[in-house]
């Protein structure tokens, strides 16, 4: 591959930093697959938080119907029950998934390929050839922000898997992560 | 990229090119005869309103104001058009200008030029000019449509655009290139008019629908208990019976010959449409570029160099591989999908061919790709097992919501849970799928081959391959297999690579290593 410099490529120490690994092995998917990275640890708050405020509004929307069924029929024993059910199942949700999905990302990176693990029941591995990046997005939301965390988007130029997302990354590893990417990646876009 | 202007890398690099093979910068204007074509053209948008004044214009038609407004407009737009539009070739950019009060630029840059298609209509043909569209990797339709220019000026036009591109922009594998730019054109493959009808008959899709109609029938016709289906043929005769009765005597005699002609005329007009869209099709090489011409009224041209072929796909219909015939489909990272790309032959490289000039065909699209021979492999035999599974309970809800019906509607008979009697079908339907699908592994190509009547066998370039991907279901983790897919840019006319299901996971594993590798190693090339 032609080493032209990218615009906004950054000396190419930040690739030593990159590749220094914080070590945190987790049980792999697959068998015999080496050390995996995982997120950042923060990442199970912010969406232990997500899901959070998902069932807040869910559960506060669901008191609508709940509420409407009682006053027809009388009975609030029922309706209530079934609502506390619900709740109670989004409870288990938010205490066992995010810590769950957490043990289940994670990420890999060579000097060719990118390889991200995802999924609990539905598990996937994604392995995107950084000479294919197209360009690389840099996305974080309030609560991300405030967690001091952020998320990367890859762009390919393909069809089904054209944007990947590697979430739950400390803010400023995801922009060494990036300019690495960047520069190591970008050499053959257009 | 982030605000980089996208030209600057790789086509300054070579600034004496970019100057344009002739030496002098290139500029130009379009043909005297756009006066005419594109007060045609514009003239169809104001037919409406033209024949609306004349039919309302109350009594005075032709001499109505309105009248002339509107027949003057078009004509005024062609002036202009005419006058004002001007193109060059500067700084590696074709730009075209044109607009008096309203003033348009637009610049695009060559590197991202895909092609230069060239169409020639009727009238078009009778004066000796064309259109020229200018298509780039963006959305759909052309970037740019220079209507009309001189034969000629578009041959000119096309060359100097992509001579002034660097000749090395992507590495290929088995590379010819670099020493013969200006290579002659050399006639790949011809259709002729025999071939176009068998094409024509073939594409049909009336005659597909006819054709299952009649293996339907006679599978009915022995599965089914005489009783029941002597049953359906009463019941179908006395409702004709009845409309006849309505109608008249011999409703069959019209109405047989009714769906005669409808086969025949369907038939009819596939073969013309066939004829007039592809006559004298012709698939030339020139260099790495493969071009194609074809057309009876219409004449289009077009080039696609080989390196972007994103992904080849053979396709054998279930008529086409009985005469054992196939349909080559490639994808190029524009991914403009439409009617129009199917109603202008663009979806198909090469729309019928024997299959048994595959072998020599292929690797002259696809260059190394006879040296790249890797032994077919199937998946794991459990896909026989689980594809069966999967139809089995289909079959069995199918029996039993038939079963639930008749029960309440009359008494169930045995045979009403008739869909069990097609598991051995549907076993047999899983070997044979399973049989044919395959894959090879090369060091260049990834190859994967499916289908149980009709046939799918699609080629995939690894250095244009983009992301690998392995899925894996709870029901995959307890057979130990897992699913392969190989994205590529476009996939508008090929439908993508499928994806490999069942593959034992560890094999997969490493097949999707090496596969995302030797990607990775290559550069991904637009152009």
């Amino acid at each position: 591959m032609a080493d032209e410099a990218m615009p906004g490529a950054e000396p190419s120490e930040l690739s030593a930093t990159i590749e220094a690994p914080d070590q945190t092995l987790t049980p792999t998917i697959e068998a015999g697959a080496e050390e995996f990275q995982s997120l950042d640890p923060r990442v199970v708050r912010l969406w232990r938080l997500h899901q959070l405020i998902f069932a807040a509004v869910f559960g506060g929307v669901l008191l609508i119907p709940l509420f409407m069924l009682g006053v027809r029929s009388g009975r609030w024993l029922w309706p209530l029950v079934g609502w506390l059910v619900i709740m109670g199942l989004l409870g288990i949700r938010v205490c066992w998934h995010p810590r769950r999905a957490y043990r289940a990302w994670g990420y890999r990176l060579d000097e060719k390929v990118l390889e991200i693990r995802q999924g609990i029941w539905f598990r996937s591995l994604t392995l995107l050839p950084l000479s294919r990046l197209q360009h690389v997005d840099l996305d974080a939301g309030p609560i991300e922000r405030g967690l001091g965390l952020a998320s990367l988007v890859f762009h390919t130029a393909g069809t089904q898997n054209a944007i990947i997302v590697l979430p739950g990354l400390e803010a400023s590893r995801a922009r060494q992560l990036r300019d690495h990417l960047v520069a190591v990646g970008g050499d053959d876009a257009v | 990229m982030p605000s980089e202007p996208p030209t600057s890398g790789g086509l300054d690099a070579n600034p004496s090119q970019a100057a344009g093979a002739a030496g002098a910068p290139f500029r130009g204007r379009l043909h005297p005869l756009t006066l005419v074509f594109a007060a045609l053209d514009s003239l169809k948008s104001f037919l409406v309103p033209i024949i609306a004044v004349g039919i309302f214009g109350r009594g005075d038609g032709a001499m109505h104001p309105l009248f002339w407004v509107f027949l003057a407009l078009p004509v005024y737009s062609a002036v202009v058009r005419y006058l004002t539009f001007r193109y060059r070739l500067d700084q590696g950019e074709l730009i075209t200008k044109h607009g008096i009060i309203a003033r348009h630029e637009r610049h695009i840059p060559l590197a991202r030029v895909q092609d230069i298609r060239i169409e020639q209509g009727v009238l078009h043909r009778l004066f000796g000019v064309v259109e020229a569209q200018v298509e780039t990797g963006a959305g759909k339709g052309p970037e740019a449509s220079l209507s009309v220019l001189s034969r000629a000026e578009a041959e000119r036009l096309r060359q100097a655009v992509f001579e002034s591109l660097p000749a090395g922009a992507g590495a290929t594998p088995a590379a010819t290139r670099g020493g013969e730019p200006m290579a002659a054109a050399e006639i790949i493959r011809t259709i002729g008019l025999r071939e176009l009808v068998l094409e024509g008959l073939t594409s049909n899709r009336m005659a597909s629908v006819l054709v299952l109609f009649a293996v339907g029938l006679g599978f009915v016709d022995d599965l089914v208990p005489r009783e029941r289906y002597e049953q359906w043929l009463r019941e179908g005769g006395e409702m004709v019976a009845r409309l006849s009765a309505r109608y008249g005597e011999s409703l069959w005699i019209p109405l047989g010959l009714l769906a005669v002609a409808g086969v025949l005329v369907s038939v009819g007009i596939s073969v013309v449409g066939s004829i007039v869209l592809f006559h004298r099709f012709t698939l030339a090489r020139r260099g790495e570029d493969l071009q194609r011409r074809y057309g009876l009224l219409r004449q289009r041209s077009s080039n696609l160099p080989r390196r972007r072929i994103q992904l080849l796909k053979v396709e054998e219909g279930l008529l086409r591989r009985w005469l054992r015939l196939a349909t080559i489909r490639v994808d190029t990272a524009s991914g403009a999908s439409d009617e129009e790309e199917r109603k202008s032959g663009r979806d198909v490289l090469l729309p019928i061919v024997r299959r048994d000039e595959l072998p020599a065909l292929l690797p002259q699209l696809l260059p190394g790709l006879e040296g790249d021979a890797a032994p077919w492999r199937q998946v794991s035999r459990r896909a026989i097992r689980r594809g069966f599974l999967k139809g089995s309970i289909a079959l069995v809800f199918l029996a039993g919501g038939l079963f639930a019906v008749e029960a309440l509607l009359r008494a169930p008979r045995w045979f009403d849970i008739w869909p069990l009697f097609l598991l051995p079908a549907v076993y047999w339907l899983n070997v044979i799928s399973y049989r044919h699908l395959g894959y090879a592994s090369g060091r260049f190509y990834f190859q994967t081959r499916r289908g149980w009547l009709g046939r799918a066998w699609h080629i995939l370039p690894l250095r244009n391959a983009q992301t690998v991907e392995i899925r894996e279901t709870p029901f995959d983790r307890r057979h130990g297999v897992v699913t392969l897919h190989l994205d590529t840019a476009g996939q508008s006319h090929t439908g993508g690579a499928p994806g490999i299901a069942n593959l034992p996971r560890a094999e997969a594993l490493a097949l999707a290593r090496s596969l995302a590798r030797t990607a990775g190693a290559t550069r991904y090339c637009w152009r």
